[in-house]
């Protein structure tokens, strides 16, 4: 690794954790637009719904992403960081798309007699990109922001919607006091769905949080029929999508895609995914790709 | 992307993951002989001292000599009082020896050092380093391989002549080279604390020859290879040799000190036929540092290569993750473990599935994370 990509990343490091202990999140979004997918939830409540704002960002992650290693060669100043909320925004069909995806997984899991509230533009990030870049000093200490955040909300079970936020939710009950219940919501409904798809599993539900049995039995039981190959999509042998790579070489995580899409192609032409960040990867390079949240009721 | 590795990696794949899933179904005795070996190398790491001075004691019980390096310059000055003059040199393919960079210093005394290993040998005609911990020159495609043997070895062989007969070329140069030779070097798979006994394992029979023909054996390995027993010993080179896709292993070498016969009124007379000496030297090197620390783990590594393959950083990256011969998932701890080497951990997705094909259930990423840290922190 040369020093010019080393001192990108600890400038990174730095902007992400600056932003958010000032304001919980990595950098500038506009909240209000992307907390607007319902208005049919309480406010607040002791169990809710917790997007980190993954499904409604995650569109725009490459830009920022592209954008970083511009950043740490000027200094541009806080105003203007700001402004990008303004300026980098996803796609109108992207956001559509993203909002139903998460009012979908709010009937099935009303469907399920499951009852919550949401905390609109109060609710603040993980801090997952923290933990998955290896700066897990700042990510205890923002964890430490968070729960005290979440505890003066008076929350004692979060229901998380993406495998990142879910993964930083529960390493942080392993590293600081963090007591909330932590459920993603795969575990706690039954669906119904349909169709022939291969699954190209997200690496932290899958085996981080050894969650791969579950979501096969889950779909399995579902009506959707799954195409598997030992070397593509076991848990063994399935790999990552490259995203996470992306901070560190946006060419090289586009290339893993690539290769990973080629990989799944040759199993089904649609391609079953259970992550934005691994949607958006992907999508570049396979026609049918749908989130398990888009195919399901 | 490196289309020549892209595809190398593919076949390699192919030829090995489900032939070690097809082993373990068919073997379940090994899956639990995993389980017992973690808990037995744990033993070792919390009591290391004493299990140095075990393997001490034993080794000298055994007629062997015993020599604990604290780094590499240690070891290698250790090597030369060892070797002295003695000129013709074989080795058997070892990271250890790659960590002390031994064949690198041997050559610069003027010594004749061939790696007999035929994947080792190919990666040093090439003046090359490993691609893999137990498969060396998986990046290598026969056309390549052509050249060099043609280029280093015999102008008859090119892009048509069979593996077959690449294969005897090489056997036919190696075969002078074991004769003419007057030490062996090896590294060691197990090494036993109670008998102080060195396992090798292997298929090719170059081991064999490195550790009988010449008058002296030196195995060079690290400390974490020390198992209590030599029944752990023996569980561990068929643990590993599973994990890699040869089962049952072609030949297992075990080596308790020099050659001996008790052939004349039973009276122990050293040597036989087989070396009139033998070395144990064990290396720490950053070991017992990272045994106390959140690295510990790490150590409980066989080096069975396994989670290379599971990897889609080293699929893409091939030995530029990692710094050989440490390369892939486990070799980003090794690097960190020996030479405090971080940074290729950057490029760690925290794909999860090595710690899944791991035999010795060691958390691979979340050490990596770890690793990151020691960069980013």
């Amino acid at each position: 690794m040369d020093n010019k990509t080393l001192n990108r990343i600890l400038k990174m490091k730095n902007m992400i954790f600056d932003n958010l202990m000032e304001s919980y999140l990595p950098f500038p979004i506009d909240k209000k637009y992307y907390s607007s997918w319902t208005d049919k939830l309480p406010r607040d409540g002791d169990t809710v719904i917790y997007t980190s704002y993954m499904y409604q960002i995650s569109g725009i992650l490459k830009k920022y992403e592209k954008l970083f290693p511009k950043i740490s060669n000027v200094n541009v100043p806080k105003r203007l960081m700001g402004l990008s909320k303004f300026l980098i925004k996803p796609g109108e069909s992207e956001i559509k798309r993203s909002f139903s995806i998460m009012n979908n997984i709010v009937n099935i899991l009303q469907k399920n007699h499951i009852n919550f509230g949401y905390l609109y533009d109060d609710e603040p990030y993980s801090g997952a990109i923290l933990l998955e870049s290896g700066f897990l000093k700042e990510f205890m200490e923002y964890g430490n922001k968070l729960n005290d955040f979440f505890k003066s909300r008076g929350i004692k079970r979060i229901i998380t919607l993406d495998p990142h936020t879910t993964n930083a939710l529960k390493r942080l009950k392993t590293m600081i006091n963090f007591d909330i219940d932590v459920k993603n919501y795969i575990e706690l409904i039954n669906f119904n769905g349909s169709g022939e798809y291969v699954i190209h599993d997200s690496c932290l539900y899958s085996r981080a949080m050894d969650m791969y049995g579950l979501i096969r039995d889950k779909i399995n039981k579902s009506g959707i029929k799954i195409d598997e190959d030992y070397l593509t999509t076991s848990k063994d042998m399935g790999t990552c999508c490259g995203g996470p790579l992306s901070l560190i070489s946006v060419n090289d995580s586009d290339e893993i895609a690539r290769l990973r899409s080629e990989k799944l192609l040759k199993i089904n032409n649609n391609v079953l995914v259970m992550c934005p960040l691994c949607y958006q990867n992907l999508s570049p390079h396979v026609e049918n790709i749908k989130d398990l949240a888009e195919v399901i009721s | 992307m490196n289309y020549e590795w892209n595809v190398s990696i593919d076949k390699a794949i192919l030829n090995n993951a489900p032939n070690v899933n097809k082993i373990l179904e068919e073997n379940p005795y090994i899956k639990e002989t995993a389980k017992e070996l973690r808990s037995k190398k744990l033993e070792v790491l919390g009591n290391i001292d004493f299990y140095i001075d075990k393997t001490e004691e034993s080794v000298k019980r055994s007629g062997g000599h015993f020599h604990f390096a604290k780094d590499s310059s240690d070891a290698m000055e250790i090597v030369r009082e060892i070797v002295k003059n003695n000129k013709n040199i074989v080795l058997s393919k070892s990271n250890v020896l790659y960590e002390i960079k031994l064949r690198e210093e041997l050559s610069k005394l003027g010594k004749d050092v061939w790696e007999t290993d035929l994947g080792e040998y190919l990666v040093q005609i090439n003046n090359d380093m490993p691609s893999h911990l137990i498969a060396p020159a998986i990046h290598l495609s026969k056309e390549k391989i052509s050249k060099l043997l043609n280029k280093n070895l015999d102008k008859s062989i090119n892009e048509n002549t069979s593996v077959e007969d690449m294969v005897k070329a090489v056997r036919k140069f190696l075969m002078e080279k074991y004769l003419a030779s007057e030490v062996g070097i090896t590294g060691a798979n197990a090494i036993s604390a109670d008998t102080g006994s060195v396992l090798l394992i292997e298929n090719e029979g170059n081991i064999r020859m490195d550790t009988v023909l010449p008058g002296i054996h030196i195995a060079i390995t690290g400390i974490d290879k020390i198992v209590p027993t030599l029944k752990d010993a023996f569980n561990e080179v068929i643990v590993q040799a599973s994990y890699a896709g040869f089962y049952p292993p072609t030949y297992i070498n075990v080596t308790s000190g020099p050659s001996a016969t008790g052939d004349i009124e039973l009276q122990k007379v050293s040597p036989a036929t087989g070396p009139r000496e033998f070395h144990l030297i064990v290396i720490d090197n950053g070991r017992k540092e990272a045994i106390n620390s959140d690295l510990r783990e790490s150590l409980l590594c066989i080096r069975c290569g396994r989670c290379y393959f599971s990897c889609p950083a080293y699929k893409y990256y091939g030995k530029d993750f990692g710094d050989s011969p440490y390369t892939g998932p486990t070799g980003i701890m090794w690097s960190a473990v020996t030479a405090k080497k971080y940074d290729k951990s950057l490029l760690c997705m925290h794909s999860g599935g090595c710690k899944e094909v791991c035999p010795m259930d060691i958390n691979i990423p979340e050490i990596i994370e770890k690793i990151k840290f020691r960069e980013t922190g």
